[in-house]
């Protein structure tokens, strides 16, 4: 772990290095992994090959890219900021419960801030456009994740009063101090359903918005990038596999915080874990209609009254 | 002390003489920038080594051989001084262009008196030692931004905004002055010392007393309802200075009285969290409903106020509880808050005005795609948006980050604590989320896009002298979210007033947070830079051609068909239709030939709306009853005179 804070570093650096590329490069991998679950175990179809997202990142960097009369600056800035935030996020992210690349006191707080960073230039470059439909996915990008980050917060103060610390690391890496299977465990399965229901909402899948969907009213986070086009639009969506990456990994590691004790099969242990994560997402998917727009606010309120609840039995019960 | 009153003088000077020579239209408006402009300079050198080297100087006058005018500069007065003053240097500088109708020469001249007349009384205020150098700074206040706010009193609108502010501001300071009245019936001195003397439950009184008063000049809710009235009504530079540091004076007001009462309860935490929680979150709720520009950054202010709040709220509870750092966390963000809003909160307002300089209208569905036309404004209104929505790398992140850090230490301490902090985090956050969507509606619709009326098509930015203090402004909000270090020092010295008495360890702590956050910003840019040598890379060789917006096949947009900020606020707003009542008016589209159709909202106020039903109309119906004690002869009115001394003479 380099450590922000004494500028020296300690441990092993390496480890967390290679883990963080794998992470980099097996993010687009997961994001095909609910595809094919869709396609293959629900839609009795073979499916498009598991690397797609690979093939498509490929095709679409190869491309030129066609820009409106109307757009600015700030247009082409989105998908670099996207695209930036996410990677810092996943720098903070602690991986197969190795220590981060960075970590300090409350880096949490600025890496939920950091991704806010990435929303807001997200929905200015929307706003750019001067499109109707652009402006109506902005207003819900700008909507939901208000909810989102009560119910994140809330999550947050139950991880500091069981570790009495606010930092990625002390929650997700060495000795996990709680889990699903550890201290606190039973709570804690409602904090693992709240925090799938926020990947849900915050990276934009069913049953809050629909990623294939090509009707435009319903969508949020496709119709926000309807002109993005060639590399922009490469950026935006390796940013949103990232994004995707990282609060599946919190999910995977509140599920599993196993640690057997040698790195290689921690590794192997979170990656699979990680794995299941976006299976549920693609079972989910499957098995679920997305929800009309006005319903989506109380799903996300379920999130943050689960959050609620896991802090209140917590701070009754385990003290 | 010398240095301080040379300062107020060269101020004044700066607003008589415009009086004197307002027929030379540019010598006038001239000797008014020199002269604010300049003592304002002195001022703000001054307070800042004085906050630096953590010097408090005082001096007493003597005024009408009655009482003695007593100032006394310690921290936290030289912390204030800094925003007032660098405030107010740059709103003068920008009134230069802004004040630019040779017309209403007079009109102007008198704008810049009353305008350094403010900026004087700011500075008492906040100088003052005793209760009636307080109080006649307060008033000064008070009347002179009262002039500032009828400036264009040709419209009933700024005559009611005018109206509403002067009684707001008037009942406020009597709330003061009762509170004052407490303090000086137990101590029987004019000074201030004395206060820590009290018994405790005088000491509540004061300070809820007090809280009301100040909370009404600061904006809390639901004191506020004359702040979004009189902001807009005020010239641009004038609502920066009112919004960026006048209301600042409250809040100033409210640590003051809480340092002197110097007495750790866990109410005065609590009532001031509360108060901050629920100020913001409604601020930036209404904000959202509003279609007036400058109404809504008013709105904005309200929710800034909530934060700082908080982030005060925050330090009283922990230094009930005896946790220094937290204490300190929670004063310093609320302090360094004060400061980054007075710096964006300025920033903003000046773009508003840029921007009703030159396409005339504040209405924010009639703008749109200004940042084409209108670079410096655009790019520096982006920075500012970012700053006051709390995001890295600016400003606004750093002290919420500080205000943060303080609510989750509190989560650890006693059970009260607990769900005060608790419920201080969860609306932070909503706050954060809500500002992000009320500045990217304001971004999205005046500054992007396509313009929606000729105005915006043919708007221009001009006046170098309205650009350089934007500029300045949005170079201060980046620099001290890069570098937090030195100012979240500032605002540690500055709560050396507080008797905090922080160790080494607490300040060691803090200064790590803060080089975080720098480590954190370098590491972003880092990245940044990266993704945009990849761009260039993907780029190189490519065709990148123009082309219309992607219609979904439809081929003829207009702009009229973009989303509205009434439409892109609308999901948002039903939400919180409970606390923010929305009316409709929308007559419905009917017959085979449909004909034109509209459609208006409008938010309501749910303290303006209560305040108007059970206060003002039974009070209105009060005095209509007594409407026969006055009828216009003056000596009745002797007679009344005469009788009152009378009664008074019995009870005394």
């Amino acid at each position: 772990m380099y450590d922000l804070l004494t500028s020296k570093t300690i441990g092993l650096p390496m480890s967390a290095v290679i883990l963080f590329i794998l992470a980099l490069l097996l993010a687009p991998m997961y994001a095909g992994l609910i595809i094919k679950i869709k396609a293959f175990c629900f839609g009795g179809r073979k499916g498009s090959p598991l690397l797609i997202h690979y093939y498509t990142l490929f095709k679409l960097l190869k491309k030129g890219s066609v820009y409106s009369n109307s757009t600015t600056l700030i247009f082409k800035l989105g998908p670099m900021v996207g695209l930036a935030t996410a990677a810092v996020a996943l720098m903070f992210l602690p991986i197969g419960g190795q220590p981060a690349l960075f970590g300090f006191s409350g880096d949490i707080i600025l890496v939920l801030y950091l991704l806010g960073l990435g929303r807001f230039f997200t929905i200015a470059a929307a706003m750019d456009t001067a499109s109707p439909f652009e402006g109506m996915g902005a207003a819900r990008e700008a909507y939901f994740p208000i909810l989102c980050e009560a119910t994140v917060f809330m999550v947050l103060i139950l991880f500091y009063f069981l570790s009495g610390e606010l930092r990625l690391e002390a929650y997700f890496a060495g000795n996990q101090p709680f889990g699903l299977w550890q201290k606190a465990g039973a709570p804690l399965l409602f904090v693992v359903i709240a925090l799938f229901f926020v990947l849900l909402t915050e990276n934009a899948r069913v049953p809050v918005d629909d990623p294939t969907t090509h009707l435009e009213l319903t969508m949020i986070h496709e119709v926000m990038v309807l002109d993005h086009s060639g590399p922009d639009f490469a950026f935006i969506e390796l940013g949103s596999f990232f994004k995707l990456f990282f609060y599946s990994a919190l999910t995977a590691r509140m599920i599993c915080p196993f640690e057997p004790g040698h790195p290689a099969l921690e590794a192997g242990l979170f990656f699979l874990a990680t794995g299941l994560v976006y299976a549920a997402v693609g079972v989910t998917e499957s098995v679920m209609a997305r929800y009309r727009m006005d319903k989506v606010p109380q799903f996300v309120l379920t999130s943050f009254a689960l959050a609620f609840f896991a802090t209140i039995i917590t701070l009754e019960f385990l003290k | 002390m010398v240095l301080f009153m040379l300062a107020v003088t060269i101020v004044l000077c700066g607003g008589i003489l415009p009086l004197i020579f307002w027929r030379q239209f540019v010598l006038m408006r001239a000797l008014g920038l020199a002269g604010i402009g300049a003592g304002c300079l002195v001022g703000l050198i001054d307070a800042g080594t004085k906050l630096y080297h953590q010097v408090s100087c005082s001096g007493a006058y003597s005024y009408l051989n009655t009482f003695s005018l007593a100032f006394r500069i310690d921290a936290l007065s030289a912390f204030f001084l800094v925003a007032i003053f660098t405030v107010s240097m740059l709103a003068a500088i920008y009134s230069f262009h802004y004040m630019d109708d040779p017309g209403s020469a007079l009109r102007t001249a008198a704008n810049t008196f009353f305008f350094s007349l403010l900026i004087a009384a700011m500075s008492l205020v906040v100088a003052a030692d005793n209760l009636i150098t307080f109080m006649l700074a307060w008033e000064m206040m008070s009347l002179s931004s009262f002039f500032l706010v009828v400036h264009s009193y040709e419209s009933a609108e700024n005559r009611r905004a005018g109206y509403l502010y002067f009684v707001y501001s008037q009942a406020g300071a009597m709330f003061i002055l009762a509170a004052f009245g407490v303090l000086y019936a137990h101590t029987g001195d004019f000074g201030f010392g004395g206060a820590s003397g009290l018994p405790d439950a005088a000491k509540i009184l004061v300070f809820v007393l007090a809280f009301v008063g100040f909370g009404s000049k600061a904006g809390v809710f639901p004191f506020h309802v004359w702040l979004p009235h009189a902001h807009p009504a005020a010239p641009s530079h004038i609502s920066a200075v009112m919004s960026g540091v006048m209301i600042k004076c409250g809040i100033y007001g409210i640590v003051r009285i809480y340092a002197l009462l110097d007495w750790p309860t866990p109410v005065f935490g609590t009532i001031v969290l509360i108060f901050g929680m629920v100020t913001g979150v409604l601020g930036v709720v209404y904000a959202l409903g509003q279609h007036d520009l400058k109404r809504l950054l008013a709105y904005s202010s309200v929710e800034n106020v909530g934060i700082i709040l908080i982030g005060i709220g925050i330090g009283m509870l922990a230094s009930a509880a005896g946790k220094p750092l937290m204490a300190l966390l929670g004063f310093a963000g609320g302090l360094l808050h004060v400061l980054n809003h007075s710096l964006f909160k300025s920033l903003l307002f000046m773009g508003a005005g840029m921007v009703l300089h030159a396409t005339g209208t504040r209405a924010i569905d009639q703008l749109g795609g200004l940042i084409k036309r209108m670079r410096v404004t655009g790019t520096t209104f982006l920075v500012g948006s970012l700053a006051i929505s709390g995001l890295p790398p600016f400003n606004g992140f750093v002290s919420e980050f500080l205000i943060y850090m303080g609510s989750f230490k509190g989560v650890a301490v006693g059970k009260g604590t607990f769900a005060l902090c608790l419920l201080a985090v969860v609306s932070l956050a909503i706050i954060g989320g809500l500002a992000l969507a009320l500045f990217t509606k304001v971004m999205g619709v005046v500054f992007q896009g396509e313009p929606r009326s000729p105005a915006a098509t043919n708007a221009h930015e001009k006046g170098a002298s309205m650009l350089a203090p934007m500029l300045a402004l949005a170079a201060a909000c980046a620099a001290i979210g890069l570098l937090p270090t030195f100012f979240a020092t500032m605002a540690l010295k500055a709560t050396a007033s507080l008797g905090l008495a922080p160790g080494p360890a607490e300040l060691t702590s803090i200064f790590q947070l803060t080089a975080n956050i720098t480590r954190a910003a370098a590491l972003f840019f880092a990245v940044l830079l990266l993704v945009l040598a990849l761009r260039i890379l993907f780029y190189r060789g490519k065709t990148v051609t123009r082309a219309g917006t992607w219609g979904c096949g439809f081929t003829q947009p207009t702009a009229k068909m973009q989303y509205t900020g009434s439409s892109y606020a609308a999901s948002i707003l039903s939400f919180f239709r409970p606390v923010a009542p929305l009316s409709e008016d929308h007559p419905p589209i009917q017959g085979r030939f449909a004909q034109k159709t509209s459609y208006r909202s409008h938010v309501h106020d749910l303290a303006e709306l209560h305040t108007s039903n059970a206060i003002v109309r039974p009070v209105l119906a009060l005095f209509d009853k007594l409407r026969w004690l006055q009828h216009g002869d003056i000596h009745l009115y002797i007679g009344y005179i005469l009788l009152a001394i009378v009664v008074v003479l019995f009870f005394v």
